[in-house]
């Protein structure tokens, strides 16, 4: 099983990428896909039981969708809300295995408080459909964006 | 020379905070201030919208605690159009509150807290957090992420979302329970006891008590609504202010004479306001809200492993200690209530119905709706013209009525432990942790969006800024 997890809010504009994304695929035996507004440790149970996982998120500071693998790493985070690598190291930890991760990125440009994605952004979920596409065919250990 | 400590932002709360410490010529605290920085104005823009889109628009006060929005607008709805609620649609109301109650105080305090009492106030910041919690206790930090997902799915369940489900409506509920999403429930209310009694024995029998002074001990009253029969009570029933040692300053008051009792006064170097009991005046009318008062002002809670429970709290903790760590015991004892209400409810086959709501136009043109958020006591108060449109809003909310409170213990732990201006991270964190207990939620104080980091500055007395500190 994998999960593809489109993270933002969509009364955000752009910050509503992730499940913008996410709402295009469609599921089936082999694959979940879900929106969540941030990444909590309330994912962690489900996510040891993956065997990859694909985390899709908006991005500032780069023009390009961009696909890499992700490692478990400690978060710095002081509140309930983790970062990718984050939420890998707790699902290690307090389950006693995480799922081989992916983080797609998408840049965002503009995330005040409205419903909807920038008209630039739209463009951008189709490139990224199509990357999460590949992902999906892939079975094996590298996929390096 | 004096100086003046800023903390900012405040960390593990929601919202966004600045705490100032100013500091005599010798070095030692003079006065402290927690500072709410942030101003979002929801009294303000949700005029001339419709009552029915009320309990929509003030859920989006808060991403933690939009289920307490959402059903203290639509009691407040509820009595603009002076129905009765079905009872079916009360006791899923109710289920969907103590739901809140579970994740909300689980959030609190295996994510946000357990970790200073178990890793140390003067751990490493970077490892200080739930993360560095399943480092040190896998098996604890796992029940407390099971426990918090088993409050979500009640929400959900009800709902159909996790945050901000559009639920709760003028009159009832929309949607009724399934036998399927009950079973569920019922299902996995035992694990949940067994991990809220297991996190209560550890909390009670590993902390040492002297260490529970750290976050300060000050007296003040306390506030919160009790049932007709002086049981604790979280969605309807009176209000009740008890003084510090739990003698009754008023009772049996219908909440909806709230301005009558509650003034609020404002400062200039915070947008959050000042709830005080009026006739004792501002800031002497001080009062808590949330476990602590509702712990505090409650006969008993009214079920048997709570109560049992409560009688070891009140044994251990004199009601007249005032201690602000014992918001942390309280919150897991409400935790427990809250599994043996939802147990109760349940077991009664009348939360099936899908009788649960009830139709009608604008009966009155002024309601008030007030129930107990996990935080504390919260109050949605609408004006509307005949046809429904709210003409004006007012909101306290459980982390203003804590206000007064909140900022007395910054003031006695800073004084506690900085001396000669020597101030290191571990006490900032202890300032942060005497905010952090009351659980505060600043998004909703002020109705803005956020997480809550923490910044410290230090100010001299000729007013410059000596230092800063931020954890971000």
């Amino acid at each position: 099983m994998d999960w593809v997890v489109g993270i933002g809010n969509e009364m955000r504009e752009d910050d509503g990428l992730g499940p913008a994304v996410v709402a295009r695929l469609t599921e089936s035996a082999t694959l979940q896909a879900r929106a969540v507004s941030q990444l909590t440790p309330e994912l962690a149970e489900g996510l040891s039981s993956v065997e990859r996982v694909l985390f899709v998120d908006a991005n500032v500071g780069s023009d390009r969708v961009e696909l890499r693998s992700i490692e478990p790493r400690p978060s710095r985070g002081l509140g309930h809300a983790l970062s990718a690598e984050g939420l890998l190291e707790l699902t290690e930890r307090a389950f006693g295995r995480a799922p081989r991760g992916w983080l797609l990125t998408i840049p965002g440009r503009s995330f005040d408080v409205e419903e909807g994605l920038s008209p630039e952004s739209e463009a951008r979920v189709d490139e990224a459909e199509k990357m999460i596409c590949e992902w999906m065919k892939r079975t094996v250990v590298a996929v390096d964006g | 020379m004096s100086r003046e400590i800023h903390i900012e932002p405040v960390t593990r709360i929601e919202g966004h905070a600045k705490i100032t410490v100013f500091l005599d010529d010798a070095g030692d605290v003079k006065d402290a201030q927690f500072h709410v920085t942030e101003l979002r104005g929801f009294e303000r823009f949700c005029q001339g919208r419709t009552l029915w889109e009320m309990p929509g628009l003030t859920a989006r006060i808060c991403g933690i605690c939009p289920v307490s929005h959402i059903l203290a607008s639509a009691k407040a709805c509820d009595a603009l159009l002076a129905v009765n609620v079905p009872e079916t649609a009360v006791m899923l109301r109710r289920l969907m509150n103590l739901g809140q109650f579970v994740q909300s105080h689980a959030l609190s305090f295996f994510y946000l807290s357990a970790p200073d009492f178990l890793l140390g106030w003067d751990t490493e910041p970077a490892v200080r957090n739930v993360v560095g919690l399943v480092q040190k206790d896998p098996e604890l930090a796992r029940k407390g992420i099971r426990l918090r997902a088993y409050g979500q799915e009640i929400i959900n369940r009800l709902g159909g979302k996790k945050i901000h489900p559009a639920w709760a409506v003028p009159g009832g509920v929309n949607q009724p329970l399934s036998v399927e999403d009950r079973d569920w429930i019922l299902d996995g209310l035992p694990e949940a006891k067994e991990t809220t009694l297991a996190t209560i024995k550890l909390f009670r029998e590993s902390f040492d008590p002297a260490a529970r002074e750290v976050l300060s001990t000050f007296n003040s009253m306390y506030m919160g609504l009790v049932s007709e029969d002086g049981l604790w009570e979280h969605y309807d029933g009176r209000l009740r202010i008890v003084d510090p040692c739990g003698d009754r300053v008023l009772d049996d008051v219908h909440p909806h004479t709230y301005p009558e009792m509650i003034h609020e006064a404002s400062e200039p170097w915070t947008y959050l306001k000042f709830p005080h009991y009026a006739p004792m005046g501002y800031p002497g009318g001080m009062y808590r809200v949330g476990p602590l008062g509702r712990v505090h002002v409650c006969d008993r809670f009214g079920t048997p492993e709570a109560d049992r429970e409560l009688e070891i709290f009140r044994e251990t903790s004199s009601r007249c200690s005032g201690r602000v760590f014992d918001y942390h015991y309280t919150r897991l004892l409400e935790i427990l209530a809250s599994i043996e209400r939802i147990e109760r409810l349940l077991a009664d086959d009348r939360i099936l119905s899908t009788r649960i709501r009830a139709d009608a136009g604008v009966n009155q043109l002024e309601g008030v709706g007030v129930h107990e958020a996990p935080r504390g006591t919260l109050i949605h108060h609408y004006w509307v013209d005949e046809d429904g449109i709210i003409e004006k809003a007012n909101y306290i909310v459980s982390t203003g009525h804590n206000n007064l409170g909140m900022n007395r213990a910054v003031q006695e732990i800073a004084k506690t432990f900085i001396q000669k201006g020597e101030i290191t991270e571990g006490i900032l964190n202890r300032i942060e942790g005497g905010i952090r207990a009351y659980d505060p939620c600043l998004s909703c104080s002020v109705h803005a969006v956020g997480q809550m980091p923490l910044v410290v500055d230090v100010v001299g007395s000729d007013g410059e800024l000596v230092e800063r500190m931020t954890q971000e």
